[in-house]
């Protein structure tokens, strides 16, 4: 047979190939000598506002835009200087005494103790979603231009971690209240300044916002007027790169030069050899959660049940099914390397007496219903790792019954008491374990106390825990990590949460990119980062 | 004619009247927590934070009252604020349409463009190995899931075989054209920026490919079939007769009569872009409506889940219009009343 080419087209098919060469032609742009650092990301901006926002991605703009008055050390550990160069604290941590820097805003006005004053109370009276922060503020006061006095109304130590959080960004209290935002009692209701914080900012820190379009791109622009060491550079650009696979890509690529979501397996992928990744331990992790509350759960879910299902969970294999060895194994609901966790001992898997503890309760034949988001944090797919809760509780005559839910589903039915079992994840605000027992300890009106209970406290409260917690805010340092232990201990024995995963995390750039770490309270401090 | 365009305009606002009324009711009784996009997580269970955040966005009130609102709203032009990116829907969906629409337009083009030739060349060679290879690269564009296809071709030609750039609409480092119609390739052309424009085009290329592709095979099939029939018809016996070549008979014959089957599809076919151009969006970063909408429809935000509805039965109902006038066009026995 023969094939006559100019039937075929092959004209008009050359034509379309050259076509396609020349669209081809541009390339991304070389990296190497931009003054713009790309960052590869899934935004999760629920908001630019530092009083309203709360989220990964608000967490290091808020760092690089809005500065705090302390912020935490390299070693992820200490707490240091930021706009404030020292501090006191009174005895029974009731008052805390900070002087600020000779600092400036954007603007080139200075950093004064009413900004501080106005940023924290409106923080507290916006009741916004990192409003807790300021929770049992008592007073703010500017003693002098300099210096801000600070009152709570009961001990608490960990004041101190808790205004190192981005959340507690200094504003620029003139140019925000021009803007609509409103410091006082009526903020809840009469502020109306989100929209303006969505496209401008108003802080003192090395960048400033340069333009947001959600779900697409942050731009920020290097703060010309800023009063410490310059930024390297001058500008950075966030771009929307939705999953770990396409974010790989664009970092091999050089289309980014930073991508913040690679999972240790796409890592594994990835052979250019101008990319460097490196697998750190975060202080993330990914828990299931018991609800003794559900509906029918109440004779059933009881300590003992709880206690044998814990021994049911093959640890070591739930790191491997779900971040193949990428991870570390937590005994309490207070990531690794926090204050009270360096003695606890995480849990191991025991199916006899897993076995046993559930005969003796009469549940042997135990039929169980577990309601979690469909969805992928950290690298870990709760699929999977539900699957693998599903074969751990088949060992010991246990049949779990898995209900993928859309978040929107998951959280409506959660408070309903739908199911006795429910995955979740948690990443930290700042550095500190009081946050963990504010959310998980049994304590009657906490967070977790809710979930778990459903209107039944008295199933899950744990009387101890309130005394306990109270000294640790009462206390410091070894004291009070002493306390914290104490409290883990008390939660560990709750088994109402049970870490599974705490998932290691990469930081993946391009090779000529310095100066990227992890942060406990500001996940990526943009303005450490420099190209070689 | 024009009598018949400017009743099916009229009637349009009605029509999206009711599906807004549809979406909103639809939106507002869907299981879920309607605090999905508002409130995070960790503060779902602090009393003091939802509160303050239903009174702000006026979820403290009755249905019907929240109904008339949005209506009203509806009426004066204001589509609400996004729950989830907290701007007004009318300007999210002005900043992403025009990007949906280039990449939706481009693949309808790509797609149309290859079906075309694909099923001409099919039934002008039925039966050979012509036939086979075209029909075969049509039956593989329409059966490969986008987001599989999208992902592979986007590694073979952008980093292992590096032709193409990457993800979005434009380098990061690259400044967008001044914007007049949010169409990068017309903006950068009215700009007089060739480079940007040829930039804009090797974006856009295998997105707008990847998604024309996944269309490709239908209208190959429909143009093959439709032609093959007409070619067995009296009238290209008629003109073959008369000494008309095989290639005169396939164009100048039988082609506008396949036209009109295949109008029908292309009407669909847009249907299934605009859905289409989710998953393709959301593999090339594409900041489109697609992205937008499912982003909406999953945190319940329901301004945002209203807005999109809207847009989207405009674009139906204009691309139907479209759709029958090109029919009375492609066939002057078929008249609009």
């Amino acid at each position: 047979m023969t094939i006559n080419i100019r039937r075929l087209g092959v004209r008009p098919l050359a034509a379309l190939l050259l076509a396609g060469s020349v669209l081809s032609a541009p390339l991304p742009a070389a990296a190497e000598d931009s003054d713009t650092l790309v960052i590869g990301r899934s935004m999760d901006v629920n908001s630019l506002d530092p009083a309203r926002a709360f989220c990964d991605t608000c967490q290091f703009y808020l760092t690089a835009v809005y500065e705090t008055l302390i912020t935490l050390g390299e070693d992820n550990k200490s707490l240091v200087p930021n706009l404030a160069e020292s501090w006191e604290v009174n005895d029974d941590f009731t008052e805390f005494t900070f002087h600020l820097k000779d600092a400036a805003f954007a603007d080139g006005s200075p950093v004064e103790a009413s900004d501080v004053v106005w940023t924290f109370e409106r923080l507290k009276n916006l009741k916004g979603s990192p409003s807790f922060l300021m929770d049992g503020l008592v007073s703010a006061e500017a003693v002098d231009p300099r210096t801000i006095k600070i009152t709570v109304e009961a001990p608490n130590s960990e004041f101190l971690n808790k205004v190192s959080a981005p959340y507690t960004g200094i504003v620029n209290a003139e140019v925000a209240k021009a803007a609509g935002a409103i410091g006082d009692e009526t903020a809840a209701e009469a502020d109306k300044a989100e929209s303006w914080f969505m496209e401008n900012s108003a802080g003192s820190g090395p960048f400033a916002l340069a333009g947001y379009s959600p779900e697409a791109e942050l731009r920020l622009a290097r703060n010309d007027a800023y009063w410490g060491e310059a930024p390297a550079f001058s500008e950075i650009v966030v771009t929307q790169i939705q999953d770990a696979v396409s974010q790989a890509q664009a970092l091999e690529t050089g289309q980014v030069d930073i991508a913040m979501q690679i999972d240790p397996d796409t890592a594994k992928s990835i052979r250019s050899p101008d990319v460097v990744t490196e697998v750190v331990p975060s202080f993330n992790f990914v828990y299931i959660g018991f609800i003794p509350g559900a509906k029918g759960m109440a004779d059933v879910l009881t300590p003992d049940v709880r206690e044998a299902l814990a021994l049911a969970v093959d640890y070591d294999g739930m790191l491997d099914f779900t971040v193949g060895g990428n991870g570390k194994k937590q005994a309490a609901p207070i990531p690794n390397g926090f204050p009270g966790t360096a003695g606890l001992t995480p849990r191991s898997q025991d199916i006899e007496k897993a076995k046993e503890m559930l005969a003796a309760a009469g549940a042997s034949d135990l039929k169980l219903v577990a309601g979690y988001p469909n969805d992928n944090v950290y690298g870990v797919d709760f699929n999977i790792m539900m699957q693998k809760l599903q074969q751990d509780f088949k060992a010991v005559g246990v049949e779990l019954e898995l209900k993928p839910l859309t978040w929107a589903v998951w959280r409506e039915e959660l408070g309903t008491g739908e199911w006795p079992i429910t995955a979740v994840y948690y990443a930290p605000d700042y550095f500190g374990s009081g946050q963990y027992a504010a959310y998980f300890a049994m304590v009657d009106g906490y967070p977790w106390t809710k979930r778990a209970s459903v209107g039944k406290p008295e199933l899950v409260v744990n009387a101890a825990e309130t005394g306990i917690y109270a000294k640790a805010l009462a206390s410091s340092g070894e004291a009070a990590d002493a306390a914290y232990a104490e409290l883990a201990d008390e939660m560990m024995k709750d088994t109402i949460i049970l870490p599974l995963v705490s998932p290691d995390l990469v930081l993946a750039h391009r090779s000529d990119i310095e100066g990227v770490r992890y942060s406990a309270c500001c996940n990526l401090p943009l303005a450490e980062i420099k190209r070689k | 004619m024009l009598r018949y365009i400017v009743r099916r305009l009229i009637g349009i606002p009605f029509l999206l009247l009711g599906v807004a009324s549809v979406a909103f009711l639809l939106s507002q009784t869907t299981k879920g927590d309607p605090l999905a996009a508002l409130v995070p997580e960790r503060m779902m269970s602090n009393t003091e934070v939802v509160n303050a955040v239903k009174a702000e966005w006026g979820l403290d009130r009755s249905l019907p009252v929240r109904y008339f609102i949005y209506i009203g709203n509806l009426l004066q032009g204001d589509l609400g604020t996004s729950f989830a990116t907290r701007r007004p829907v009318a300007t999210d969906i002005a900043e992403r349409l025009p990007a949906t629409l280039e990449l939706v337009i481009s693949a309808m083009i790509i797609g149309t463009v290859m079906g075309f030739s694909l099923g001409l060349l099919s039934a002008r060679f039925r039966n050979t190995v012509t036939d086979g290879s075209a029909r075969m690269f049509a039956l593989v564009g329409s059966s490969l899931p986008i987001f599989w296809s999208g992902l592979i071709l986007l590694y073979l030609l952008s980093v292992r075989f590096p032709i193409v750039p990457g993800t979005g609409r434009l380098p990061p480092r690259t400044t967008p054209p001044p914007e007049v119609t949010g169409f990068y390739t017309i903006d950068s052309l009215l700009a007089g920026n060739i480079p940007l424009f040829l930039e804009v085009l090797s974006h856009l290329a295998l997105p707008a490919f990847v998604l024309g592709w996944a269309v490709t095979g239908i209208i190959t099939r429909l143009v093959r079939s439709s032609l093959i029939e007409g070619l067995s018809q009296d009238y290209a016996r008629t003109a073959r007769a008369k000494g008309a070549p095989e290639r005169v008979v396939l164009i100048h014959h039988v082609l506008r009569n396949a036209l009109i089957p295949v109008l029908t599809v292309l009407g669909f076919t847009f249907a299934y872009l605009i859905t289409g151009a989710v998953l393709t969006e959301s593999i090339f970063s594409w900041p489109g409506i697609g992205s937008y909408t499912v982003r909406a429809a999953a945190s319940l935000d329901y301004p945002a889940i209203g807005g999109v509805t809207i847009v989207g039965s405009v674009a139906f109902l204009m691309a139907n219009l479209i759709t029958d006038i090109a029919y009375a066009w492609a066939n002057p026995r078929i008249k609009v009343h």
